[in-house]
């Protein structure tokens, strides 16, 4: 600060030339001084007074609107303040094509300990030890009288059990409503529904979250308290999917397969009436994914339908046979030199067996299921046609089918599309995709040449997408799946009365890394029926079929494949509602029996 | 000078000290108390004992203590401010040595007849250490580096002792009082303005780290501020009194329940009902009315001491009323916030009226400073 000197002299002087006392002056001025000093000390303390008071002014506003909200709002459950109060409980219900449950939901209780209630910890951990015998007695033991204030012991527990636990009457042992969810058919369906889990866990509610299949795909639809009790209604038909579970594990048995799966899809529609993989799972208990180091496709968990892409074999013949109808190329009695030796660069395409079926029309190559007439069609076609035409069928995609797991089931392509490859994806080698896929393609032979894209929810009316070939194409090719079955490879197929119509196909499994097994095969038969108004297709594949017939192995689809899925036909066709045709009686036997 | 105007303007001295105390804000504090009796007589399910008799009489020791205090002149008090801090100090050191361990910290004294919790007493002497402080420094220098690290070490020094104990709801509102201290003695704006900068710079870093490679906490303990900051996320942890309250308060409504018939905090779903949470079962028997009328009480003790500290001319009697009411807002004010989900869960207990001896004495000697500075002050 600066100051006036205390007393210059002239200052001095001139005051007591006034007539004023200088000393007097001087008083004045530090008082003045300190006067002023207090001032603007008080001023800022009051300024920051005022800054307290506007703090206090907004505490006080904050904590009383809080209250008021508080207070106001309803009172409400301790369910809705705890951290269930975000989990919306009720999912919707899954049903069938015909409403038939599928998957609900059901209430059971969770039971949960909270150790500084507890009484007796050493007798609730006995009596908890007694009910549930997967328990460990020293570890209750240790959690009980440890510092934990809250530990989870059973997540769900039956009405039983929760009365047993009440009985102990420790107050530490608690319980929490917990809804899970139920899928009262069991096994049926597993890879559809997939299954669900428990997201947030709350001790008053819990989270069910889909965890696979159309629980997944569908979550936050099942979830939206919007949709009210409207239920997810898929394209399965119940009846119908027990008897294909049923009748294909049976088959899976017999031809000694360690996998199996069939896809039954309305051609018109798209809609899948009945899809299924074994082994399966029970969604009740999903187990776990398998740990690494195991085949992941040796689970029950791997969906053979959408994720079991392999190379499908002759089955992808009629779509060469259609296309080069479609084009104009050939008929099916055009006549192909099948004869042999064929090489593309140094590869040489060689039949089953070695065989040498000489001059066939485009129907017996399909009938006796020709590589090298195949091939030479693939050749008239050229690679762009052939690729434009199958990706038109959907086969270079994963299937637009709505369960999570399909968008993994991506088709494995060649890396170059060369002449080479045009030949083998002609008879079905070198182009890997799913059964679903397959299935898809022969509806769109089925329902006269248009796409349809397979879908498990349900639909009224043809769905068709764009067309693909040409009704007559789809009309010579059906004709020629038809004598596969009368006079072919697929003579087991015959179901009298259903007038099946298909194509074998026998792949050899490739090994994980590079080449083929000699003795394990995949076994495809793709089929549609009634022939002479197609309603359904069903593509069954068995992994790794034998079985010992006429003194040999037999592996072929012929030998493993068709059987099975002739008994599905036989066993769903009436199921489905289709009235088989009755044969033209033979007259010579009702007069047997007339005599 | 006519004996009225002596009678005003002159310091009163001898027993006629006890008409010039604050008189108002006595009547408030005892029915803030009052306020406090009742509700430990409903959470004790319509009986004395275990809780309103103990804390009635305490409440009379408490209103003696200050009468006692009142008495003494103002400038005794600052004369003896440093050794009252002294001997705070030693009483944490103390409590670190041999002090009772509950509820997982250490924190209490036992004398016999009462548990002496020092952090309380340490909110006090703190207060007026640094009233005394600025109240010799010459006002000039108030805002100069060096003259600010002293209360600043003064401060913190005391906050690290209780912080370790562990209290972070003391340590938290030592650290507020002495802050609020050095901003009405009138600290530079640009001192707080750093340190607020720091503190929300340091905040900001160590949650944007979180994730990326420099992260500074560990994950644990990323998850333990989650837990604390929303403890709805651990529902019968952290969150339980939380989620209890807030029912309280939602079923008691504009009206409340009515006296005695509230269930959450009768029914023993609350755990600490008569201790912190002693305000959810006002909220609930009360409603709103009854919950924002204590609001009120409070607000007017604050304002009441606020005029004593405008009416008095020497700065540490300014200062302590100050102090003292700041720490008392702090008080209730981080307690509401706390039971209606505001503010994480630390123990602070709600002021004359949650049960317990040495928060309300310390208190209550508190007031008897602002009297003591009501009573003596110039005029």
């Amino acid at each position: 600060m600066t100051r006036t000197p205390l007393r210059p002299l002239a200052r001095v002087l001139e005051a007591r030339a006034k007539g004023q006392n200088p000393a007097a002056i001087e008083r004045e001025n530090i008082h003045k001084r300190h006067e002023e000093m207090r001032d603007s000390t008080r001023a800022r303390a009051e300024g920051r007074l005022l800054v307290l008071a506007a703090f206090f002014f907004c505490a006080f506003a904050v904590v009383g609107t809080r209250m008021g909200v508080m207070a106001t709002a309803e009172p409400r459950e301790p369910i809705a303040s705890a951290s269930g109060a975000s989990i919306a409980t009720q999912r919707g219900d899954i049903v069938d094509r015909q409403g038939r449950i599928l998957a609900t939901n059901f209430e059971t209780h969770s039971l949960y300990a909270q150790p500084p209630l507890m009484v007796d910890p050493m007798a609730a951990a006995d009596g908890l030890v007694q009910i549930f015998s997967d328990l460990d007695k020293d570890r209750l033991v240790k959690d009980f009288t440890g510092k934990r204030k809250f530990l989870w012991i059973k997540k769900r527990i039956s009405p039983e059990q929760k009365q047993a636990v009440h009985d102990l009457g420790d107050p530490g042992l608690l319980f929490g409503p917990r809804e899970m969810r139920l899928y009262p058919n069991g096994q049926l369906a597993a890879h559809v529904l997939g299954g669900a889990g428990f997201g947030k866990e709350g001790v008053s509610a819990a989270e069910v979250i889909g965890v696979a299949g159309v629980e997944k795909k569908f979550d936050t639809y099942l979830r939206d308290p919007a949709n009210g009790a409207k239920p997810l209604q898929l394209s399965l038909d119940l009846t119908v999917q027990a008897a294909v579970e049923r009748v294909l594990f049976g088959g899976m048995k017999i031809m000694n397969a360690k996998g199996a799966s069939a896809v039954l899809m309305d051609v018109h529609t798209g809609e899948v009436i009945s899809a299924a993989s074994l082994p399966s799972f029970d969604p009740n208990d999903r187990p776990r994914p398998p740990t690494s180091g195991f085949d992941p496709s040796d689970s029950p968990l791997f969906n053979r339908y959408v994720q079991g892409v392999y190379e499908l074999g002759s089955v992808y013949k009629i779509f060469t046979a259609a296309q080069a109808v479609d084009l104009g190329l050939v008929n099916s009695n055009t006549i192909i030199d099948t004869s042999g030796p064929m090489r593309i660069g140094r590869f040489p395409i060689g039949e089953f067996q070695g065989k040498n079926y000489g001059k066939l029309s485009v129907a017996d190559i399909i009938v006796k299921s020709s590589n090298r007439g195949t091939g030479r069609l693939a050749i008239q076609i050229g690679g762009k046609r052939q690729q434009q035409f199958l990706d038109g069928l959907g086969m270079f995609d994963p299937t637009p089918f709505e369960i999570v797991e399909a968008a993994g089931g991506k088709p494995l392509l060649p890396k170059k599309w060369g002449e080479l490859s045009t030949v083998t994806i002609s008879y079905g080698h070198g182009l890997s995709t799913s059964p679903m896929h397959l299935a898809a393609g022969y509806a769109a032979i089925a329902n006269g040449g248009n796409y349809v894209s397979p879908t498990i929810l349900k639909k009224t009316g043809a769905q068709y997408g764009p067309r693909v070939m040409s009704n007559n194409a789809a009309k010579q090719a059906r004709a020629m799946l038809r004598k596969v079955v009368t006079s072919g490879t697929a003579s087991f197929g015959e179901v009298p009365g259903y007038e099946v119509g298909g194509k074998t196909g026998t792949a050899d499994k490739p090994k994980p890394r590079g080449g083929y097994y000699d003795k394990k095969v995949i076994a495809t038969f793709a089929s549609i029926f009634p022939m002479s108004d197609p309603k359904y297709v069903l593509v069954v594949t068995l992994d790794e079929p034998s079985i010992l017939a006429y003194g040999e192995k037999r592996r072929t689809a012929g030998w493993t494949a068709v059987p099975v899925a002739a008994e599905l036909i036989g066993r769903v066709a009436p199921l489905l509602g289709l009235r088989p045709k009755v044969e033209q009686p033979d007259p010579a036997a009702i007069r047997l029996t007339a005599n | 000078m006519s004996y009225l105007e002596h009678n005003l303007k002159s310091t009163p001295s001898g027993l006629r000290k006890f008409l010039f105390m604050n008189w108002p804000l006595t009547l408030l504090l005892i029915s803030v108390a009052s306020v406090g009796f009742l509700m430990l007589y409903s959470v004790a399910g319509g009986s004395f004992t275990p809780w309103a008799e103990p804390q009635m009489k305490r409440f009379a020791l408490g209103l003696a203590v200050m009468m006692v205090v009142a008495m003494v002149p103002i400038w005794f008090w600052r004369n003896m401010s440093v050794v009252a801090y002294l001997t705070s100090i030693a009483l944490l050191f103390a409590v670190e040595l041999v002090g009772t361990v509950g509820m997982g910290a250490q924190r209490w004294i036992d004398l016999g007849f009462m548990r002496l919790q020092p952090s309380e007493l340490m909110k006090v002497t703190l207060v007026m250490l640094l009233a005394a402080y600025y109240d010799w420094l010459p006002a000039k220098r108030t805002s100069r580096p060096i003259w600010v690290i002293l209360p600043v070490l003064l401060i913190l020094f005391p906050t690290f002792m209780v912080l370790r104990q562990p209290d972070l709801g003391t340590a938290i509102l030592l650290l507020a009082a002495g802050g609020a201290m050095m901003f009405f003695a009138g600290v530079h704006w640009a001192y707080f303005g750093a340190v607020i900068a720091a503190g929300v710079g340091l905040v900001a870093a160590v949650f944007n780290s979180r994730g990326t490679d420099w992260q500074l906490l560990k994950d644990y303990q990323y998850r333990r501020i989650d837990t604390f900051l929303d403890p709805s996320t651990d529902p019968l942890g952290a969150g339980y009194h939380i989620t209890q309250s807030k029912i309280a308060l939602g079923s008691g409504g504009w009206s409340g329940r009515g006296f005695m018939q509230g269930t959450q905090s009768r029914l023993n779903f609350l755990p600490e009902k008569h201790t912190d949470f002693i305000f959810t079962t006002l909220a609930e028997e009360f409603g709103f009315v009854g919950g924002f009328s204590l609001l009120a009480l409070y607000t007017l003790i604050i304002i009441f001491c606020v005029a004593t500290a405008l009416a008095t001319r020497d700065r540490f009697s300014s200062l302590v009323t100050l102090g003292i009411a700041v720490n008392f807002f702090l008080f209730f004010a981080v307690n509401m916030s706390m039971v209606m989900g505001l503010a994480p869960v630390v123990g602070v207990p709600l002021p004359m009226v949650s049960y317990g001896g040495s928060a309300m004495l310390v208190l209550l000697a508190a007031f008897g400073l602002v009297q003591s500075a009501h009573i003596h002050r110039a005029r």
